[in-house]
């Protein structure tokens, strides 16, 4: 779950790393518990936001209503600003870079840091990448003490202890929270120390279990401010993402899933959608695949590609025939079945009456033609 | 010698008690795999197709030599039961579960390398040396004992490719699957790099899809250290942008991650490759001249 800038920042909070004092607005009129000077922010999930004037400076108490009903009416690359943050400005001496995430190939985390912080930072990190310190850290201990001295040094910011302290805070909130990314940009140098100027976190759903009251709270807000868009974070196993096809598609693998995409297109046929149940299903998984694909009325004709490991092909057949008397199948379906208990799953369509496919490019043909009505 | 596991390898099946570990179990049994013990907390003293199953990891290796374990342990209790795996000496480990917290997944990684151990997954269908062992799902006439190494992320377009090759007539010395990401114990890098020291391996196949930069980094390794043939199967050519499809890094952001990138990054490499599984045995006949 991405989170937006004050969410991400109630939780630096908690963890005691420093942050402006803020209020937040909803509405224009509201008022402010922080006063002038101050910045006002537009709260929304995607980047770009200060380019696109999503930041405004308060300096007269007056201006509080009109600047607030300008950024509440704005909608920045499609995101409509429903919240609005006002935050103490603060003395800025630099502008510093600091974010923890994972590198997926070697699963550890990283910690990187620039004194090159600001807007311009994926400029940075492509003309100049040697500005990024980037630190391997090791999961099960956390950052150590001379890797801190070392990012002091090479970054040339100090003080080591003081980097120190704010490293060890956003470590603890990273793990803390079961976060996939905590990102600080920019991370002002002040007069009082570092404190963390914005905030970019995203939580793990799969880790949701054990956030229960935190992943509640996130979510509720953000279904206020971002309407139908928000994402929610309930763990699919089926993923749908719809397309402007006519062969309508159920696999049961990501990655036979995009092959057979490339097989319709190669085809001359276009896929009405992308359905992928996991590697890990049941009968009741494929039939609710099947209530998903088929509710689209622009489908001439239905591809299910299974090929299981782990997946049972008597199970696949007994959800297929158990939707197909609940509904019954409004276009023509193409099966292509085979791998674990595939004889028997075979065998339980044949008795059924729908024939199967074994070999992939013959299904996917077929299918392809049946939705251009050959 | 086939990559990770041969016909020697001594199993153990975490969870062996549950649904897909008691099914998973007869099916590797059949195969030929010497699943030795099972491991579930509470129902230690029983058995599952003739496998004893213990309480503790600990007690199975007391009893038998354990080579690889394979783990169908729910993700929200994986990360004790795979701390449990490797702290019992166990240095090869198949995780199969989905839906394990990122963080959880990356401190088995991590603990996993401090005791010099091996972790595939998660997410993963596992790996097969056709013929010798399967410690995994990968279904067994899909494959047949030759000399292709083929790796992919996802397990089930390894079966599809594995099929293709098979009845195009051409073996495999060992298939395996890393899992969908976005964290891996185990890359396709450190699969081509196994596949290049394994006598037993002459063409190295790499499958993999839109996303992430795996394949890239597969590439640098193989333009580098390979010089055994190198074939590929990248799909994905006609996703949308934008869109996740399925595993967790599988979407296009702007040129980053496209089919035609990876594709590049791999003939740049003098890596040759197909646009379907037909094409690939096609290749494979080619560069192997059979």
């Amino acid at each position: 779950m991405k989170l937006y800038e004050f969410q991400g920042k109630r939780i630096f909070r908690e963890y005691g790393i420093p942050v402006p004092r803020s209020s937040l607005i909803t509405k224009a009129g509201e008022t402010s518990e922080v006063k002038p000077p101050a910045v006002l922010k537009a709260q929304v999930l995607i980047g770009g936001r200060g380019k696109a004037g999503g930041v405004k400076m308060w300096n007269n108490e007056a201006d509080l209503g009109p600047l607030c009903r300008d950024l509440l009416a704005m909608n920045i690359r499609g995101e409509a600003v429903r919240a609005v943050l006002v935050e103490e400005r603060a003395e800025i001496v630099q502008e510093l870079y600091m974010s923890i995430t994972f590198r997926g190939s070697t699963a550890t985390p990283v910690l990187m840091v620039s004194a090159s912080g600001g807007m311009d930072i994926e400029k940075v990190a492509h003309e100049t990448p040697e500005k990024i310190v980037t630190t391997t850290l090791n999961s099960l201990t956390g950052p150590s003490d001379y890797q801190v001295r070392y990012i002091a040094k090479r970054t040339g910011y100090g003080n080591a202890r003081d980097l120190g302290k704010f490293v060890a805070a956003l470590w603890a909130a990273f793990k803390g929270t079961d976060a996939t990314l905590v990102e600080i940009n920019p991370l002002a140098v002040t007069k009082n120390g570092l404190v963390a100027l914005d905030s970019k976190v995203v939580l793990d759903n799969k880790a949701a279990y054990r956030h229960k009251e935190l992943f509640a709270r996130l979510d509720d807000e953000q279904r206020v401010l971002a309407g139908d868009a928000a994402e929610g974070y309930a763990e699919h196993t089926i993923t749908y993402v719809p397309l402007d096809g006519t062969v309508g598609l159920i696999s049961d693998g990501a990655g036979t899933g995009m092959l057979t995409l490339d097989l319709i297109k190669d085809a001359g046929g276009k896929a009405a959608n992308f359905c992928e149940m996991g590697g890990f299903t049941s009968p009741q998984v494929i039939y609710d695949a099947l209530t998903e694909v088929l509710q689209n009325p622009s489908i001439k004709s239905l591809l299910v590609v299974l090929i299981g490991g782990f997946n049972r092909m008597d199970e696949m057949a007994e959800g297929i025939l158990k939707y197909r008397e609940d509904h019954g199948l409004p276009v023509p379906a193409v099966i292509r079945m085979c791998g674990t208990l595939e004889d028997a799953g075979k065998e339980a369509m044949k008795k059924g009456g729908i024939p199967t496919h074994d070999g992939l490019l013959e299904a996917v043909k077929t299918a392809v033609a049946l939705a251009e009505g050959e | 010698m086939a990559i990770l596991i041969n016909r020697d390898t001594q199993v153990l099946v975490c969870a062996i008690t549950g649904r897909s570990g008691q099914l998973q179990t007869k099916v590797m049994l059949d195969y030929g795999t010497k699943v030795v013990a099972g491991v579930t907390p509470g129902k230690g003293g029983q058995s599952v197709e003739g496998v004893p199953v213990y309480d503790f990891v600990s007690e199975a290796c007391a009893e038998h030599r354990i080579d690889a374990a394979i783990s169908f342990v729910p993700g929200a209790f994986s990360r004790d039961s795979c701390l449990e795996v490797f702290d019992a000496g166990i240095k090869f480990l198949v995780l199969t579960p989905e839906g394990i917290p990122d963080h959880d997944v990356v401190d088995i990684v991590n603990y996993a390398r401090s005791k010099d151990a091996r972790v595939l997954g998660p997410g993963t269908a596992g790996i097969i040396a056709p013929g010798k062992c399967k410690v995994g799902a990968h279904p067994a006439r899909m494959f047949k004992e030759g000399r292709a190494g083929v790796v992919s992320k996802s397990g089930a377009l390894s079966y599809e490719v594995g099929k293709t090759l098979t009845e195009a007539g051409i073996g495999q010395s060992t298939v395996l699957a890393i899992g969908g990401g976005p964290v891996w114990g185990f890359t396709q890098r450190d699969a081509v790099e196994l596949f290049q020291q394994d006598d037993e391996t002459g063409v190295i196949v790499l499958l993999g899809e839109i996303g992430g930069s795996m394949e890239e980094e597969a590439a640098d390794f193989i333009s580098k250290h390979v010089t055994k043939p190198v074939v590929s199967l990248i799909v994905g050519r006609a996703a949308p942008a934008g869109k996740s499809l399925g595993h967790a890094g599988a979407i296009i952001e702007g040129s980053r991650g496209t089919a035609a990138s990876k594709i590049e990054a791999l003939e740049r490499a003098g890596v040759k490759t197909a646009k379907t599984p037909q094409e690939l045995a096609e290749l494979i006949k080619q560069v192997r001249g059979c």
